[in-house]
């Protein structure tokens, strides 16, 4: 297969983006560029599906590859890119924002998440990260008249360039000490060398993970997360909160098992400590939010503390968990930021969900199905999810930490309930809103099918997870 | 060291006709000094002040134009040298980069971004 034919989903949303680029100052009221990148989306998800079917691959001098486990994570991507552009519909036209430009944006961020998940050397891995995170910058500050977005863009910027030096630091120690930057060869050179636990491949390491833990926003690298959540529009904090963590945890997944093999000790323990402290900090800053953007930023900390979790074994099957986790964790999260969206102005902050269940039963009814996900209560995909990456924890001999994540359920059903007692248990405050738009209630059925579909039939995704 | 002389001597004769550019034009000229002439520039700024204060955006949207022709003379000089080892393919590669760098020219263009409002 040729070099190019590889990108191909990559190449459907660049063009498209350029497409919408060209013809920006055309389409300033039409939905024409929601659709349009809706429908790259779903093309660029059939064609990884159709690139998988015709077998494995690598491509352009062993820079990126074709496997299952890149695939995967791109028809995630692809399908949070849909999802993101749906449920954007209503914001644009309420917050007057440039159509073209702002879906431009989101195609080309999904551009820079489907290359790093199928980078196989560090530095088209970093061209896809940074590729992701310009384009992030700019969509957190696309309300151009809001100093709060303004300033959320600013420090997402400020701390994402330093995590970028930091991986980049990480990436050139690396090279120092291989001689290479291709996961393979820098697996072998480890391998023969014996360069294994040597002092300047611990902080090479260290430093990778710690530039990739700030995009991810594992604490102790998660202060920009909040902020950037509240100050961005609800669509982009969901896009952030979805596409890029999972694009983020696919990079560490590989980085660790392809690459960094023989460091699997220190890569353990680096794991092990972000998704402690980030199951712990995530789930009980959590309780103290008021404002729903915040305490789902904070949710999102928690969560990928536990989808760490599976990457702390550094076993194929714990990265297994992890791809499981991070595939339902988008959905789950995608459609309680969806809820948000809906109800506008009033779902921004916990009070307006009071007595929602009366006003919008069916709304409500959602917005439980989501919240019970997130906690992780069966008969949803939140449950298998968690149960895999807390199994994978103590297969790896860790069981203090899977304690922990347990504790910490229910800490976080503290949170989550919280909501569901307001919604169901209170008598409503506020006038009825508005209906959900059309294109949200699609985006919003889509995300409740996974999460049920996956709490049903907790095999149904296993298949397809197959570390790299 | 005899493959130097030829770059000695475009050097000597680079600065000699800008040196007898500028001295005829500073002799041969006349002379209509005011103390807004006088003053140093750059770019409509001025030179010596504090480095705070608004800055006109659009210097900032000329400057951001400049880098796109930067950037695609930085990728076309090294693609110049190899481009009879490269062929069509080559030539192929390279407008489908000149073309996505166009796309954005053509964006900042169609946005007004050249309008010197």
């Amino acid at each position: 297969m040729s070099d190019l034919a590889l990108m191909a989903p990559e190449l459907i949303l660049i063009g498209m983006a350029l497409a919408l680029i060209l013809v920006a100052r055309r389409i300033r009221t039409a939905p024409v560029a929601a659709i349009g990148t809706v429908s790259a989306a779903l093309a660029a998800a059939l064609a990884s599906g159709w690139l998988l079917s015709r077998g494995t691959d690598t491509g352009f001098g062993g820079m990126i590859i074709l496997d299952g486990y890149s695939q995967f994570f791109k028809i995630l991507i692809a399908g949070s890119l849909a999802l993101v552009t749906l449920l954007s519909v209503r914001t644009i036209a309420v917050e007057q924002l440039p159509r073209a430009e702002y879906h431009a944006l989101l195609l080309l961020a999904s551009t820079g998440m489907m290359l790093s998940v199928s980078a196989t050397d560090l530095l088209t891995l970093y061209l896809g990260v940074e590729l992701m995170t310009l384009c992030s910058y700019i969509l957190v500050g696309v309300t151009v008249q809001n100093p709060r977005s303004n300033e959320a863009a600013i420090k997402y910027f400020l701390i994402a360039s330093f995590a970028s030096a930091l991986l980049l630091y990480g990436i050139s120690l690396t090279y120092g000490a291989t001689g290479s930057t291709t996961f393979v060869a820098i697996a072998s050179a480890l391998a023969e060398r014996g360069l294994a636990n040597s002092p300047l491949l611990v902080v090479a390491v260290s430093l990778l993970v710690a530039g990739l833990a700030f995009k991810i926003a594992a604490v102790p690298f998660h202060s920009w997360a909040p902020d950037a959540y509240q100050g961005a529009i609800s669509p982009v904090a969901a896009f952030l909160a979805a596409g890029s963590k999972a694009a983020g945890l696919a990079v560490l997944g590989r980085v660790t098992v392809v690459a960094f093999g023989s460091e699997a000790e220190v890569m353990s323990l680096l794991f092990a400590g972000l998704a402690a402290f980030s199951i712990v900090v995530g789930s009980i800053l959590a309780l103290a939010q008021t404002d729903m953007k915040r305490l789902l930023a904070y949710s999102s900390i928690a969560h990928v503390g536990y989808a760490l979790l599976g990457l702390m074994a550094g076993t194929p099957e714990g990265v297994s968990t992890t791809m499981v986790y991070a595939f339902f964790y988008v959905f789950m999260t995608l459609g309680a930021f969806g809820i948000v969206i809906g109800l506008g102005e009033r779902g921004e902050s916990l009070e307006g969900y009071r007595g929602l269940a009366t006003q919008r039963p069916v709304t409500a009814l959602l917005m439980l199905l989501f919240l019970l996900s997130l906690t992780g209560i069966p008969p949803t995909a939140g449950f298998v999810a968690k149960f895999g990456v807390i199994l994978s924890a103590l297969r790896a001999g860790h069981p203090e930490l899977a304690v922990l994540a347990m504790v910490f359920s229910v800490v976080s059903a503290f949170v989550y309930m919280r909501v569901a007692v307001l919604m169901f248990m209170e008598e409503p405050q506020e006038e009825v809103t508005v209906d959900l738009p059309v294109a949200v209630s699609a985006a919003l059925a889509v995300a409740a099918l996974v999460t049920l579909i996956g709490g049903i039939f907790p095999g149904s995704l296993v298949r397809w997870a197959v570390s790299p | 060291m005899n493959e130097y002389i030829g770059i000695a001597v475009s050097v000597g004769m680079a600065g000699a006709i800008t040196a007898i550019m500028v001295w005829l034009g500073s002799s041969l000229g006349k002379k209509n000094p005011t103390a807004v002439k006088l003053a140093p520039f750059e770019c409509g700024q001025d030179p010596i002040s504090l480095p705070m204060g608004r800055l006109a955006i659009k210097f900032y949207l000329t400057a951001i134009l400049f880098i796109l022709f930067d950037v695609e003379l930085v990728f076309l000089y090294p693609w110049a040298v190899v481009y009879r080892t490269l062929g069509v393919l080559g030539l192929v590669e390279m407008l489908v980069f000149l073309g996505i760098l166009m796309a954005g020219f053509v964006y900042a263009w169609d946005n007004g971004a050249l309008d010197w409002k």
